[in-house]
Formats: structure tokens, C-alpha cells, sequence
């Protein structure tokens, strides 16, 4: 038992930020993200027997993608929107640069937020969690294609989307 | 973006092709404007992507995660060093239980005074810096920020120049220690393998050209008034294309 458990912590535990990011992105709530995060824990735990071995980290996040349906299925039509802005950029030396920075960070946060989950996902794996397609496609249990495809059409919609957002706001 | 070659254009940008197929592509940009405008575009989201801040799991969810870690700090540190190496590079080869055996070695080795110090050290920093949360002080993959970042924290400043369209994407930066001076680290990243670059004031000792501890890499060389150590867990040809184009990149 005590063995299992040390198993699973050295396999999943070095996945937990990006876990966490993921159901953040997804959720757009910190206090959602954690509870999905700790379902998603829960569940893989239980789950552990049946991780094949390889890299855990696409079958976790696939697991906490999974709890984050689940979640939302359960507590639709909860908008956390103005939670967002409250963890951006700290230890930044000027308080200009970090002014400017903050803002232009919320304006691109609130983009992606508006993009369709199943691209804003492909998104985030792959820029901000640095995943390959391969690993993607175990994310999301999607086909390499669809995972091509998706990433090219949330590119697109992002850069529409904060395009006009900035227009919008600098005139 | 109706271009029939776009799809293998952002492969190339997302460092998926093999360098026969990325020279191809490379070649498919060059005449033609809509995949030019494509990379241009997204190239410039993901540096913007990059550079919002990452949201880390806070604390209270690793003590939930984990419940018995902080009971034995020590034996964990192991673990989770031995998890990551268990997951992303080792793929495949270890089980559960060679991943425990692999922890009770690397607790080992990184506790155990080694031999050559230097190599030990930055190996030793190395893999202290992947435990979660501690890779990098600043994220970005902008010279622009990681350079006055690193006038700013560490007095030293190496070139950190984005190899992304090389397939060596910059993350970020942090400071270090070595021998109890301060160094500057440029974190770079190749899919899941993580490339470190530190650099420190030179004192005219000699540094040996290389070195392997726990299963990495490292490279050492001088520049200027700089020494220079670039430690990855890659495979021998990829590091050493990586540390040709970092030291061609010299600004």
C-alpha cells in the first residue's frame, strides 16, 4: 500500500503544477481548478494500476480533463471571470513595466478564455506546457490530425480574438 | 491561410519535423507569403503565451496531493527526481518498482559528495531545480526580458537568445549558485528534455571539456570572461547541436 502510494507520488507528483495550469486554463477559477485537481488526484490514484508506464504526465492531464467535464457538466453557468487577474506577474522589478505587463497579460488571458474549450486545450498543452503532438493526442484522446487541425484553427481564433481585443482597447 | 503546405508549416514551428522534412518546409517559407505571415503570427502568440505567468499548483494541493511527502522530505526529493526522470526520459524502460530503486540511487548520488565538484554541482542544480516550482525565476522566452532580468539578479549575462525555429525554445532564467558565487542560468527546451545553460565570472581555472553525472550531460567551454557549463538529460548529437547554436547565437 505505502509502496503504491510512493509509485504514484514519484510519477504523478512532478505533474501537479501542470495539473493545476491545465484545469486553471479550463476552469478559469482557482478555487474550481484545485477541487478538479484533487478529484483528478483521487481518481488517478485509483486509477494507478492501470497507467501503463511511459510519461505520466498525458494520462494525468487526460484524467484531470476528464474531472474538469465532469465538473462542468455538474456547475454550468458559474463565471468566475474576475478571478483571473488576481495571479498574474509578481517580482517584477518596475512598477511601470509590471503595470503595462498586467494588463496586456489580462487582455490575452481573457482572449483565450473566450476560445472553444477543445482548441483553447491544444493551446495551452502545447505553448505553455511545451507538449508534442504525440503527447497531446494522449491528452486529449484525439488523433494526431485532429490535434494539427485544432492547434492551427485556436491559433487563428487567438490571434483574431486579441487582435481586436487590442484595437479595442488602444484605438 | 489556405495554403495546402500550412499544416506542415506549423509543424515545423512546433519543432515536429525531422531536419530533412523542417528543411523542406523552411524552403516552402521562403516563397510562400501566407505560411511566412502564419509563423510570423505564430511565433509571436506563443512568445506572448510564454511570457504570462504560469500558474503553479498552490501548496495546499501538494499537501493534499501527497499527504505523506512531508513527513520525509529527503526520501521524496529522491522520488520525485526519480519520477521525473522515471516519466519523460525514461519512457518506457523503468516499471514502478525500478523507478523506487532509481530513487533510493538518486538519493544517493546527489547527498554523496562528488568527485569533480563543479560537475557535481551544477548536475546537483540541475536536478534540484526540476523539482515542481523551481525551474525558473523568470519566464520568458524574450531576450529582451531574460538579459536586463539577468543584469538585475545576478551580474552576469550570457546570450540568451531564442533557438525556437531551431527547435530549442528559451523558457526562461534563474540564478544559481556554484561554489558559492553567483551564476546565470538560461533554461531552454526541447519537447520534454530540458537544456541549462550556466555561466559565471571566469578565475582562470580549467575547466574540463566534458563531463556525465546521473545519467546528463555537460559541457563545459569559455567565452570571453565567462565560464560556461550546458547540462541536458538529450542525447549526445541533439545537446551537441544545441551547444553550437547557442555559442553561434553569441550576441
Amino acid at each position: 500500500m505505502d509502496q503504491r502510494r510512493r509509485q504514484f507520488e514519484a510519477q504523478a507528483l512532478p505533474h501537479l503544477d501542470a495539473a493545476y495550469n491545465l484545469a486553471r486554463w479550463l476552469s478559469r477559477s482557482p478555487s474550481d481548478a484545485e477541487d478538479i485537481v484533487q478529484d483528478a488526484m483521487l481518481r488517478a490514484f485509483r486509477g494507478f494500476d492501470g497507467f501503463r508506464g511511459g510519461d505520466a504526465k498525458p494520462w494525468l492531464l487526460q484524467i484531470v480533463r476528464n474531472c474538469w467535464r465532469d465538473h462542468a457538466g455538474r456547475a454550468r453557468k458559474h463565471e468566475p471571470l474576475g478571478e483571473n487577474a488576481e495571479s498574474l506577474a509578481s517580482g517584477e522589478p518596475d512598477p511601470e513595466a509590471q503595470a503595462s505587463r498586467r494588463s496586456e497579460a489580462r487582455s490575452l488571458e481573457s482572449a483565450i478564455g473566450a476560445i472553444p474549450e477543445e482548441f483553447r486545450e491544444v493551446l495551452i498543452l502545447r505553448e505553455i506546457e511545451d507538449m508534442s503532438y504525440r503527447e497531446i493526442a494522449a491528452a486529449t484522446g484525439a488523433p494526431i490530425g485532429t490535434v494539427m487541425s485544432r492547434l492551427a484553427r485556436a491559433r487563428a481564433l487567438l490571434r483574431e480574438r486579441w487582435l481586436a481585443q487590442n484595437e479595442g482597447s488602444t484605438g | 491561410m489556405t495554403c495546402p503546405q500550412a499544416l506542415r508549416t506549423q509543424a515545423l514551428i512546433d519543432g515536429e519535423l525531422d531536419p530533412v522534412a523542417a528543411e523542406e518546409a523552411e524552403r516552402h517559407l521562403a516563397g510562400c507569403a501566407d505560411c511566412a505571415a502564419a509563423r510570423d503570427d505564430a511565433l509571436a502568440l506563443r512568445q506572448a503565451l510564454r511570457a504570462l505567468p504560469y500558474r503553479r499548483a498552490p501548496d495546499s494541493l501538494y499537501a493534499v496531493a501527497s499527504g505523506s511527502l512531508a513527513a520525509n522530505e529527503r526520501r521524496s526529493l529522491g522520488a520525485r527526481i526519480a519520477g521525473w526522470l522515471g516519466g519523460p526520459f525514461w519512457a518506457g524502460a523503468l516499471s514502478g518498482t525500478a523507478a523506487t530503486a532509481v530513487a533510493a540511487a538518486f538519493s544517493f548520488l546527489i547527498f554523496a559528495v562528488p568527485s569533480s565538484q563543479l560537475a557535481g554541482d551544477i548536475a546537483s542544480a540541475y536536478l534540484r531545480s526540476l523539482q515542481p516550482g523551481r525551474t525558473i525565476d523568470v519566464a520568458s522566452s524574450d531576450r529582451h526580458t531574460v538579459k536586463p532580468w539577468f543584469a538585475g539578479h545576478t551580474g552576469v549575462s550570457p546570450p540568451a537568445a531564442d533557438l525556437a525555429a531551431k527547435g530549442f525554445g528559451l523558457v526562461g532564467a534563474r540564478a544559481d549558485f556554484l561554489d558559492g558565487e553567483r551564476s546565470a542560468v538560461v533554461v531552454y527546451r526541447r519537447g520534454a528534455h530540458v537544456i541549462q545553460v550556466f555561466a559565471w565570472p571566469g578565475r582562470g581555472t580549467r575547466l574540463p571539456r566534458a563531463a556525465s553525472r546521473n545519467g546528463l550531460s555537460i559541457r563545459f567551454w569559455k567565452s570571453g570572461d565567462l565560464d560556461f557549463a550546458a547540462v541536458s538529460d538529450m542525447g549526445e548529437d541533439e545537446f551537441s547541436a544545441f551547444i553550437r547554436l547557442y555559442r553561434g547565437g553569441r550576441e
